[in-house]
């Protein structure tokens, strides 16, 4: 059986992904099982999506703890400390980073051990869709990793993608940027043969739990708020740039801006608080003299 | 301390205001509403100092206890029936927050159809929330029951809610005499509350009931609700002792009735456990060596203490006021549970009564020791039954007769 996690950001596709290549791997005549897993349903928030396919049933359900293959859609998530993407990778899995870098670089960047491939999904998604949703690349992506074939892959996209969009064009330019990115991964950059992926089951001990007083034991929370550390500008596809020759300092952005993330300097002109802002881009729908700019994120 | 004649209503307004409650969200609700209007009158009169405040529904009413007993302050509300259902939710919720807050339930049957007399169907709806349960027989009771529930609820070893309930119309509109202890005496026994885990206090501040991703941190605060309730056992025996001490009036986990020697047991709760005590006096009088048990806390469900009080004995009669559709009597099956690893566990009969406040004759019982009996020879049990007479059945064919069913 392999195991593949998915993981993203609300809004990228990584559910959509996990159910792509369920759907291919079904198609190809394998027992097959994909799920998303999140907890705030919003925009930019982690998401994780699983699929499972075997040649026998799958009598497994639920998260997947230690996955044979991880494929990173936002590779902001290998230094969140909540997700933690790689966590419980086999001993000889295999990562796929959506990233600029090249797999030497990544491996060394986020500290990887295991084999990884690297693949710049969402410059591929900007070029062949016109917008950064990765979710028919990434299951196209994933589906050559485990071997499936190009025709059930392409049936897959279109099965899936036909129950959430109605626009034709949109449709064939997935199936276009999927098969791109199965065919980008050539199956030499694949060092590990899937089969050989051990597992690497650990011993759980069941315990008595210790009473505890409702002082601890409720779900109660007395330490001071820490909602200010957490930074949430990590994850930008673009980020806003300003031209301060024509800007007038009308301050519209500052008061369009859903999240507050448009300061002002000593000299009355807006800057961007570039730990926090998301990267909506309202700022440049807003500006009535053009003075906003976009600039594509790499983390480098 | 002075003796009066007083509703199981009005004794429950008694415990309120001898308890000191700081806070009081209302919603009326049939039998219960008299409860919190003796209590908007007091507060009127002048007589009792607390913030009395008539909520949109029962959904609000919990919130506001629960919230109310989260910042520190003693809560008190009460309800019945549908509104213990239209408020379900908040039930486990408030339980979650580990507040003592102690509610009245006022023991109505569930629609449908609709009636407004009494079983248990809905607080044994609540049995799995987290809420503590005692289950009161006579108006002295109710009084004595919500002074003990506060001392129970907040309880470092205990930190949860509390409901006590009591049988609407056979209780809540029924005048008997109760003795009404002296504030001073009460204040002795159910000192100031102070709140160690959840208050407010703006210097201070925190987050109560944190949202959790996960099973794991889940598990954990569910069964420490479990094993809070648990320990609520031993408290709660230490609370009987002292108001034992204080009052003169002795309430354990349950109440026996000729129940040490007897052989054939009926096990009852609530105000009809005193046909059932009188169905004892008429067995013995026939002969046979009956006897009763009356539960009282019913959760945390005092499993040690059943076992002790049942096996050995020749047959039980658990008679449920109340219907688990599909399965039959709900206390049959927890009492069950608990005697099944019994090497000497006695015939364990089922019985349903007193549904919607249906009578239970002397006839009726007479038919179930019968049963007992007959069990105990042939050593066959037949499946739970509904207590129903002929004449029930005649007046049932008169009522489909008017309602165009002939």
């Amino acid at each position: 059986m392999y195991r593949l996690r998915f993981h993203g950001r609300g809004g990228q596709g990584a559910r959509v992904a996990s159910k792509v290549l369920g759907t291919a791997a079904f198609l190809d005549g394998y027992y097959a099982q994909d799920f998303p897993l999140y907890g705030a349903e919003r925009r930019g928030a982690p998401v994780a999506a699983s699929t499972r396919i075997s040649e026998e049933p799958i009598m497994e359900r639920g998260v997947i703890p230690e996955p044979d293959i991880v494929i990173v859609m936002d590779e902001t998530l290998l230094q969140d400390p909540l997700t933690m993407p790689v966590s419980g990778l086999k001993q000889g899995g295999i990562v796929l980073i959506n990233t600029a870098h090249s797999p030497a670089e990544a491996k060394a960047e986020y500290k990887i051990t295991a084999q990884v491939l690297t693949l710049d999904i969402t410059k591929i998604g900007l070029d062949m869709l016109g917008m950064p949703i990765l979710s028919t690349l990434a299951g196209g992506v994933a589906a050559r990793i485990v071997g499936l074939s190009e025709e059930s892959l392409k049936d897959a996209v279109k099965k899936v993608l036909s129950e959430i969009i109605t626009d034709r064009k949109l449709l064939d330019k997935n199936v276009a940027a999927a098969l791109y990115c199965f065919n980008a991964i050539t199956p030499a950059k694949i060092e590990i043969k899937l089969k050989t992926i051990g597992t690497t089951k650990k011993k759980s001990t069941v315990i008595s739990l210790p009473f505890e007083h409702a002082a601890v034991s409720s779900p109660a929370i007395n330490a001071t708020g820490n909602t200010p550390l957490r930074m949430t500008g990590n994850w930008r596809v673009f980020r806003p740039v300003w031209n301060y020759d024509s800007c007038t300092r009308c301050m519209i952005c500052v008061a369009r801006c859903p999240d507050g993330c448009i300061l002002v300097n000593e000299d009355d002109y807006p800057y961007t608080d570039y730990d926090n802002c998301k990267g909506c881009l309202i700022c440049i729908e807003e500006c009535p003299t053009n003075s906003l700019g976009k600039v594509r994120e790499v983390h480098a | 301390m002075r003796k009066e004649m007083l509703t199981g209503n009005a004794s429950a307004a008694w415990g309120v205001r001898l308890a000191e409650v700081d806070y009081i969200p209302v919603y009326p609700i049939t039998p219960q509403t008299e409860i919190i209007e003796t209590l908007a009158r007091w507060i009127s009169d002048g007589v009792m100092d607390s913030r009395f405040v008539t909520m949109d529904s029962e959904h609000s009413m919990l919130t506001a206890a629960g919230s109310a007993s989260a910042t520190g302050a003693r809560a008190f509300t009460a309800t019945s029936s549908q509104g213990l259902l239209y408020g379900f939710e908040m039930l486990y919720a408030v339980a979650g927050w580990r507040v003592p807050l102690v509610m009245v339930n006022v023991s109505r049957g569930l629609s449908s159809p609709i009636t407004l007399e009494p079983d248990h169907n809905d607080v044994l709806a609540a049995r799995d929330t987290g809420f503590l349960q005692i289950h009161c027989e006579t108006c002295q009771e109710v009084l004595d029951s919500i002074l003990m529930a506060y001392r129970l609820a907040e309880d470092k070893r205990v930190l949860l809610p509390i409901i006590v309930n009591l049988d609407g119309f056979y209780l809540s509109f029924t005048r008997e005499p109760v003795e009404v202890p002296d504030v001073e005496r009460v204040r002795n026994f159910l000192p100031l509350y102070q709140p160690k885990h959840a208050f407010f206090k703006a210097s201070q501040p925190m987050a109560q009931s944190a949202a959790v991703l996960g099973g794991s941190s889940y598990s954990y605060f569910k069964y420490q609700m479990h094993m809070a309730s648990q320990n609520a056992l031993a408290v709660y025996k230490e609370v009987c002792e002292e108001f034992e001490t204080r009052f003169g009036r002795n309430y354990d986990t349950f109440e026996g009735y000729m129940l040490e020697d007897a052989d054939y047991v009926l096990v009852m709760t609530n105000s009809f456990s005193t046909l059932g005590k009188a169905a004892v006096n008429n067995a013995r009088e026939r002969g046979i060596n009956a006897g009763l048990l009356r539960l009282r806390l019913v959760r945390p469900f005092p499993v040690a203490d059943l076992k002790a009080a049942i096996t050995g004995k020749r047959a039980v009669a658990v008679i449920d006021q109340n219907i688990s559709i599909g399965k039959g009597g709900i206390l049959h099956s927890e009492i069950a549970s608990c005697l099944y690893n019994e090497k000497h566990r006695p015939l364990l009969l089922s019985f349903i009564a007193g549904l919607g406040g249906k009578n239970i004759s002397p006839d009726e019982f007479e038919f179930i020791f019968n049963k007992m009996i007959v069990g105990v020879d042939t050593g066959e049990v037949e499946t739970t039954q509904l207590l129903y007479t002929e004449k029930e059945w005649q007046e049932m064919g008169r009522l489909k007769g008017m309602a165009g069913k002939g």
